[in-house]
């Protein structure tokens, strides 16, 4: 603490590395951004957290010059400047890690680390200096790659590092680092956490922006808290908390944690033995029962996702089984799955989930239309009714049934794709990421759906990379590690770190599912 | 991605993989392959293939081809492509016999010929980056266009009686190559190893593979997309012009449905329409590979009709053949 507050005085005294002055930012009559003030001195690491749609995107976005402010300035060094696009930022010494990994996939890993500044002699590259610079800087990581390979051949959390080490290839006096963590496994957020204190001794500012409240307190030096589009409060890490922290993100108490109803579980719905698909996922066996969450935890790349697209027939297994209400399965495709009463909500609302460009009544039902449709005609009076009923039941925001859903917020989208699939009423719901990249308004009220329809019988197979959402809204959590059960433990006995001990694959106590099945 | 280096990588593999895999890679490897089995297949089977004088007539034959695939392997590798060459190859050779029959000199005329390529070329850049019009809507619309301009200024004949020093690019000889020949070898190598190794052509790919990546890395998407379309406009120009040497005349309905021709070849060469891939030395393959099959069927006396059919299946099957192995591979 004492090391930590020396630093923190520090900083304060020490030069503002990039700032925002009053800034204001609209798209349309739309304001995101109302009059920001933040500043990122030098050898800082400031984090930055709000809520999804808080505005930490487009203040990122306004560092890194992908636009410009509405009013107000932007000063680097003290000088206001008007950063005109990723490559000028890259000029003034500033650079950015995304979230969506931004890496040529087909292209070598060196050359993606320094895409399109690769060391040259009179426009010629010089592949020797390339690949040493490039090992160089993974070695930073304790990172020994074949530079040479292409980035495609990759695990998604190594992936990770090399965008890392691709903003770091740019000496920038600035980095701007947006989620870098989400895809990597303790040790690596450890390396990474090493990296960066690293940096800081050199003097480089860093703004941080993460959903990861440990995480924040443990690397962070300030914290700026954003709540739709203004700046809340921005602290030294040692005077705030993080229940402060959450409550001024959301603005309010926290929601709580929802009931849980796991008074008692029924038959089992779904029972899956052996399943096997070479090359993904091997020996998975498990079952869900009446009124029982079950959760799927494992960190990108386990194959937890590829496992419920099996079962749900989009895929299919090369042995195993897979029983459902009692008599053996093996669906050929999605459609026969339905049929038999199962629902697939899958991770993607924008390009497998919804119709973008189409109303929201049409997406709602676009997955039950014989349920609306009399004489082969669709019932516009009965799709006008589920639009109505869907709209009141999870206080979707719009401006009525007939909008386009690509209109609405990534919450509200959410929603409705996850009304989609319960206008079904499936024995079995199988739902992927269910509030992946939605508020936490959004958030309560799917889970409070969720646990609702859990009560009332339905089996429901959730899939998340969110383990404290798994731990809120599971009964029982099965772990998935590279393809294979890792792990599975009771939700009101697991804990984040623990789940995510078991998914990075370490030895952990296992609980045996049956046993706590019975238990409940 | 580069050829030496990716096989490289396999260096823990046993030998047999190790070949195997560099064939997958490396599509030039199973072009080359192709090729001589074609050679050999061919002298066999015909008598007359196997001759100085076949060979001369596929090499000169195939030039405006190898051309204009340079540019378009670049832009297939940037995520684009380009429906109007074969139109500005016509516009091109059009021109420069208007500008020679009123006096014009060579060069000059020449220079103006290429130029007009790259006006050509910088319009559908712009539609393409700046108006966001898809490319094949975009390149459509100029195809038709830029033909239609050549037809409207000749009025749909062709221009001869051109002065007779033109004929020199087209028809002169250099130890025993034709300079067309040799010119068109000597654009593909340099064409080939500035992709290969010149930080500006890198970048191709990487807005091929990713463009937004390639935004936020800091590269001008749009001023290199557009670099791409002048580059093909000028090559599909200078294939005009050299064609209009040949021929000794302009002719406005030169390189009718060349385009789809050099996708073809490209693809086969190992390019492909979601970018990001492709070498030039793989494009130029594909086009001599197509060359050798139309040349090889005429040598057997099989029926033009038939050799579109021979030439759409071996597009579909080399494709398709990549993909299945690809697919396996993941």
């Amino acid at each position: 603490m004492d090391s930590r507050q020396l630093k923190d005085s520090n900083a304060v005294r020490s030069k503002s590395l990039l700032s925002l002055h009053g800034v204001q930012k609209s798209f349309g009559s739309n304001a995101v951004l109302k009059d920001i003030d933040f500043a990122l001195n030098q050898g800082e690491i400031h984090a930055l957290v709000g809520e999804n749609g808080a505005g930490k995107s487009t203040c990122l976005s306004l560092l890194y010059g992908l636009h410009t402010p509405s009013s107000g300035d932007i000063r680097r060094d003290g000088e206001t400047v008007r950063i005109l696009g990723p490559s000028h930022a890259q000029d003034l010494g500033i650079s950015c890690v995304f979230q969506e990994l931004s890496l040529a996939g087909s292209l070598s890993i060196a050359e993606n680390i320094f895409a399109g500044r690769a060391p040259s002699r009179f426009g010629v590259v010089d592949w020797k200096a390339l690949r040493r610079r490039a090992e160089a800087l993974l070695a930073e990581f304790d990172l020994a790659l074949d530079v040479t390979a292409p980035v495609d051949s990759l695990p998604i959390s190594t992936r990770q590092i090399v965008e890392i080490a691709k903003a770091l290839s740019l000496d920038s006096k600035v980095l701007l680092l947006d989620e870098p963590t989400s895809a990597l496994t303790p040790d690596e957020v450890e390396a990474l956490f090493k990296v960066l204190r690293k940096l800081t001794a050199r003097g480089i500012g860093i703004v941080y922006v993460s959903h990861h409240m440990s995480e924040i307190f443990a690397i962070a030096d300030r914290i700026s808290v954003l709540r739709d589009g203004h700046m809340i409060s921005c602290n030294a890490t040692q005077d705030t908390s993080q229940t402060q922290v959450v409550a001024e993100m959301i603005g309010s108490a926290h929601p709580g944690d929802v009931e849980r109803s796991i008074d008692k579980l029924g038959d089992v719905v779904l029972a899956v033995n052996n399943l096997s698909q070479d090359g993904h996922f091997s020996d998975i066996s498990f079952q869900v029962r009446k009124g029982e969450i079950l959760g799927l935890a494992g960190l990108l790349g386990s194959r937890r996702s590829e496992i419920v697209r099996c079962i749900a027939g989009l895929t299919q297994s090369d042995t195993g089984s897979v029983t459902l209400n009692g008599q053996k399965i093996a669906f050929a495709s999605l459609r026969a799955a339905m049929r038999a009463g199962v629902g697939f909500v899958p991770e993607e609302r924008k390009t497998e989930g919804l119709f973008l460009d189409d109303p929201l009544s049409a997406n709602l039902v676009s997955s039950s239309m014989e349920k609306h449709t009399s004489f082969g005609l669709l019932n516009a009076k009965s799709i006008r009714a589920a639009s109505d009923s869907a709209i009141a039941s999870f206080s979707v925001k719009t401006r009525g049934p007939e909008e386009k859903i690509g209109a609405l917020s990534g919450g509200n989208q959410q929603k409705i794709m996850l009304a989609k699939w319960l206008e079904r009423s499936p024995d079995l719901l199988i739902i992927e990421e269910p509030t992946k990249g939605v508020d936490v308004g959004a958030k309560f009220q799917i889970h409070t759906e969720l646990m609702r329809r859990a009560a009332a019988g339905m089996a429901i197979l959730v899939v998340s990379s969110d383990f404290p959402e798994l731990v809120s809204l599971a009964t029982n959590i099965l772990v998935i590690h590279e393809g294979r059960i890792s792990g599975s433990v009771a939700a009101r006995d697991a804990t984040d770190d623990l789940l995510l001990q078991m998914a990075a694959g370490l030895p952990s106590p296992t609980f045996d599912q049956t046993q706590s099945n019975a238990e409940l | 991605m580069d050829a030496a280096l990716s096989t490289e990588t396999t260096n823990a593999k046993t030998g047999l993989k190790r070949v195997f895999k560099a064939f997958v890679d490396v599509r030039e490897l199973t072009l080359i392959v192709l090729i001589v089995a074609i050679i050999i297949t061919m002298s066999w089977l015909s008598p007359y293939f196997f001759s100085a004088a076949n060979f001369r007539a596929v090499a000169v034959g195939m030039t405006p081809n190898a051309i204009i695939v340079i540019g378009m392997a670049i832009l297939l590798a940037s995520g684009g492509f380009d429906l109007s060459v074969g139109s500005v190859m016509a516009l091109s050779s059009t021109v420069v016999a208007m500008l020679l029959l009123d006096g014009m000199s060579i060069p000059m005329a020449t220079v103006c010929g290429i130029l007009l390529g790259a006006v050509a070329g910088f319009s559908n850049g712009i539609l393409v980056t700046a108006l966001g019009i898809n490319p094949l809507i975009a390149t459509l619309g100029t195809m038709s266009i830029t033909r239609g301009i050549a037809l409207v200024l000749t009025e749909g004949f062709s221009l001869s009686s051109l002065p007779a020093d033109f004929a020199w690019i087209g028809k002169a000889s250099l130890g025993g190559f034709p300079m067309l020949v040799l010119l068109t070898l000597f654009l593909v190598v340099i064409f080939d190893l500035a992709v290969r190794h010149t930080r500006f052509f890198r970048q191709v790919y990487f807005i091929g593979a990713n463009e937004k990546a390639a935004m936020l890395s800091g590269i001008h998407v749009n001023r290199v997309r557009i670099i791409a379309y002048v580059l093909t406009g000028m090559l599909a120009a200078l294939a005009g012009v050299l064609l209009a040497s040949r021929l000794m005349s302009g002719t406005p309905t030169a390189g009718n449905g060349i385009e789809l021709q050099v996708l073809a070849a490209a693809v086969i060469g190992g390019a492909s329409l979601r970018g990001g891939e492709g070498t030039i030395l793989g494009a130029f393959l594909g086009v001599v590979f197509v060359a050798l099959i139309n040349n090889s069927m005429t040598m057997l006396a099989v029926s033009i009709y038939w050799q579109m059919i021979v030439i759409g299946g071996v597009l579909v099957s080399a494709v398709a053949l990549d993909m299945l192995i690809r697919g396996k591979k993941g």
